[in-house]
């Protein structure tokens, strides 16, 4: 549905997005959307001159994620916000909050990914 | 030379928003800063899976107060366009007139708090008290003065009267008016120059690089303007985006005053154009599918990324919005700045934290 | 030498003098002079008449902000004012078109008090059928 959409590795990440930077185009953000059992869905938006591309992947649960931070600054905020909320491994970011940008450390972990047993698990042991 | 570090916010007497920053000094230099959210993280994006479409518009109207109309706007014309609807052409020119009152009383509001983040509480009552015109506006159309509620699946809510119309164009003339006379205050008071002038300077490449948005983007001379795609019926009007060359804390300043001006020429041309007929498609069936829409509100772009799976609730609503764009550039112009100039700074990218965080 | 622009906001400045001197306040003394609501304005969700609701529950589903409870079996309509966030959304989706806004805003409250209307048994034969 959406246009200008490429499905890529978790290995081809790094190598997309130094492409995009040398086309000149800017970072928009990554959206993330959590399948359950089956990981996370991640989409990078990039926009030049108002067109937009966007790269997808999808990474397994507990599978690294390299971080795009180096290439582009400004993916740290969206990176940290993935880590936290949606359990996401991702690996190198530029600043790493070590999960507490939006969260303090009472909350749930995790509270975006549709894990709804471990949530449960947890406040049981607690 | 030892190192001292100043904890700024999250309460701070310039700054109603909720943004701590780690600012790390050589006497009144910054070398670095290290910025902390997370105070008013509202989990908005989880509530949305909860609500069915319909609902959520009133769940995103509430992201952010001052440009909550933007919000709804973006994500009403994601599902329109996952479910095919075009909406009336009325409904197309009420929402940007609704819209572009939004930007006007959101510019003003942040004109008004530059104004007093450096000092200059009467003009920053000059400033307020023309907001409070559009506030009026707003409440006498829609229904309240912030969270106006009109958008909706499909068109909008509430239609305006013809009288109404007049009465509008009347009062933004009038606010055109007040806001000469008090933007001589802006563009040439000795003062308020030596506070902005060369203060915390982006540079093109820089502001491009680190993804700015908005204003922000347009001040230092980047030409992004997403009303230029021409979504809603700003294809149909016309305009030019306003841009400044010099990326400093007073281009950012003009920039925004200019576009209130903007503003009340894009309203004009809306009563103008405005076409009879229906506000409002009904709706029937579900969304299916993903899309990503953009809005330009006040602070800059807002992204909407939707994935819906054909039930009336939504799998995923993810909300980028401008400020969360905006705080690189933030976290890049602090080093090298005087502590005195920070809260300056931080206004000049019109901080809206509550959005950042949902 | 004054150039010629500081001569005009000079001029300008002398203007919005006696402008002021002559013009009303922005400001309302507001307890003693209150404005008027505007038509239509969405206040506060202004109530419901209990008699023409016939408990179908749309307004409980559609609301946004899950403020309404209704309770068919005991025929009471309940919300939570402060819940509430006056979207007027439960006013057109009422069959019945029993809900209706108040212009004025919500009054400060002490106590976080909900509103609840039951209804009481029109006439009779309705009564009895809803005691039988
Ligand atoms: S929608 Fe109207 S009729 Fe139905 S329960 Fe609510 S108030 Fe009563
Ligand atoms: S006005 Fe809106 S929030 Fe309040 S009860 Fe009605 S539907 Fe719910």
């Amino acid at each position: 549905m959406i246009e200008n959409m490429t499905e890529i590795a978790i290995s081809q990440l790094l190598s997309e997005t130094q492409k995009m930077k040398y086309e000149d185009y800017r970072f928009v953000t990554a959206s993330c959307v959590s399948l359950g059992d089956d990981g996370c869905d991640v989409i990078y938006h990039f926009d030049k001159d108002l067109e937009m591309k966007h790269l997808k992947l999808r990474v397994g649960k507990g599978e690294e994620l390299p971080s795009v931070s180096k290439i582009y600054f400004c993916a740290l905020l969206v990176e940290n916000e993935m880590k936290e909320l949606f359990g996401i491994n991702i690996t190198d970011i530029a600043v790493d909050y070590g999960g507490h940008m939006l969260l303090s450390d009472e909350e749930l972990e995790s509270p975006m990914a549709k894990q709804q047993i471990t949530i449960v698990e947890k406040k049981g042991a607690k | 030379m030892s190192k001292t570090v100043i904890p700024f916010g999250p309460q701070h007497p310039v700054l109603p928003e909720p943004l701590h920053l780690k600012l790390v000094m050589q006497d009144e230099i910054i070398v670095d800063a290290i910025p902390a959210i997370g105070y008013v993280h509202r989990g908005l994006e989880k509530l949305t899976e909860t609500k069915e479409f319909t609902q959520n518009t009133f769940v995103v109207e509430r992201v952010c107060g001052i440009c909550s109309c933007m919000h709804a706007l973006a994500y009403c014309q994601g599902i329109e366009s996952l479910m095919n609807i075009e909406i009336p052409d009325r409904a197309k020119y009420l929402r940007v007139l609704w819209a572009e009152l939004h930007r006007i009383h959101s510019h003003l509001l942040w004109l008004g708090l530059l104004a007093d983040a450096f000092g200059f509480e009467s003009l920053f009552m000059q400033v307020w008290r023309n907001r409070e015109k559009v506030m009026d506006i707003m409440e006498e159309t829609a229904g309240s003065r912030v969270i106006i509620s009109v958008n909706t699946v499909g068109g909008t809510r509430r239609d305006i009267s013809k009288e109404m119309l007049t009465k509008i164009s009347v009062i933004v003339d009038e606010i055109k008016e007040d806001l000469k006379q008090v933007e001589a205050a802006f563009f040439n008071d000795y003062t308020v120059k030596h506070r902005l002038v060369g203060v915390g300077v982006l540079t093109k490449e820089d502001a491009y690089a680190l993804g700015t948005a908005g204003p922000m983007a347009r001040a230092s001379g980047i030409k992004q303007d997403l009303r230029m795609t021409g979504y809603s019926a700003y294809g149909e009007l016309d305009f030019e985006p306003i841009i400044e060359q010099d990326g400093d804390s007073y281009a950012r300043t003009v920039v925004r005053l200019k576009e209130v001006y903007q503003s009340i020429n894009l309203i004009k041309q809306c009563i103008a154009k405005m076409p009879e007929g229906e506000i409002v498609v009904p709706v029937k069936g579900n969304p299916n599918g993903e899309v990503v829409s953009r809005v330009e509100q006040p602070r800059g772009e807002v992204l909407y990324y939707l994935r819906a799976n054909g039930s009336k609730t939504l799998d995923r609503l993810r909300i980028r919005t401008p400020t969360f764009a905006n705080i690189p550039a933030l976290l890049h112009m602090l080093p090298g700045s005087q502590l005195a100039d920070v809260p300056v700074l931080i206004l000049t990218i019109d901080p809206c934290i509550s959005c950042t965080e949902r | 030498m004054v150039n010629r622009s500081e001569v005009k906001s000079m001029f300008d400045m002398i203007g919005n003098i006696f402008k002021n001197l002559g013009s009303k306040p922005a400001t309302r003394m507001y307890p003693f002079e209150k404005r008027e609501a505007f038509k239509d304005a969405r206040g506060q969700l202004g109530g419901i008449d209990i008699d023409a609701c016939i408990f179908c529950g749309i307004c409980a589903r559609k609301c946004p902000s899950d403020a309404i409870v209704v309770n068919k079996a005991e025929k009471s309509w309940e919300v939570d004012r402060f819940k509430c966030v006056v979207c007027s959304v439960c006013t057109e989706v009422c069959p019945k078109k029993c809900l209706f806004m108040s212009e004025n805003y919500t009054d400060a409250a002490y106590t976080k008090e909900k509103a609840k209307h039951v209804q009481q048994p029109k006439s009779t034969d309705n009564g009895e059928q809803a005691s039988a």
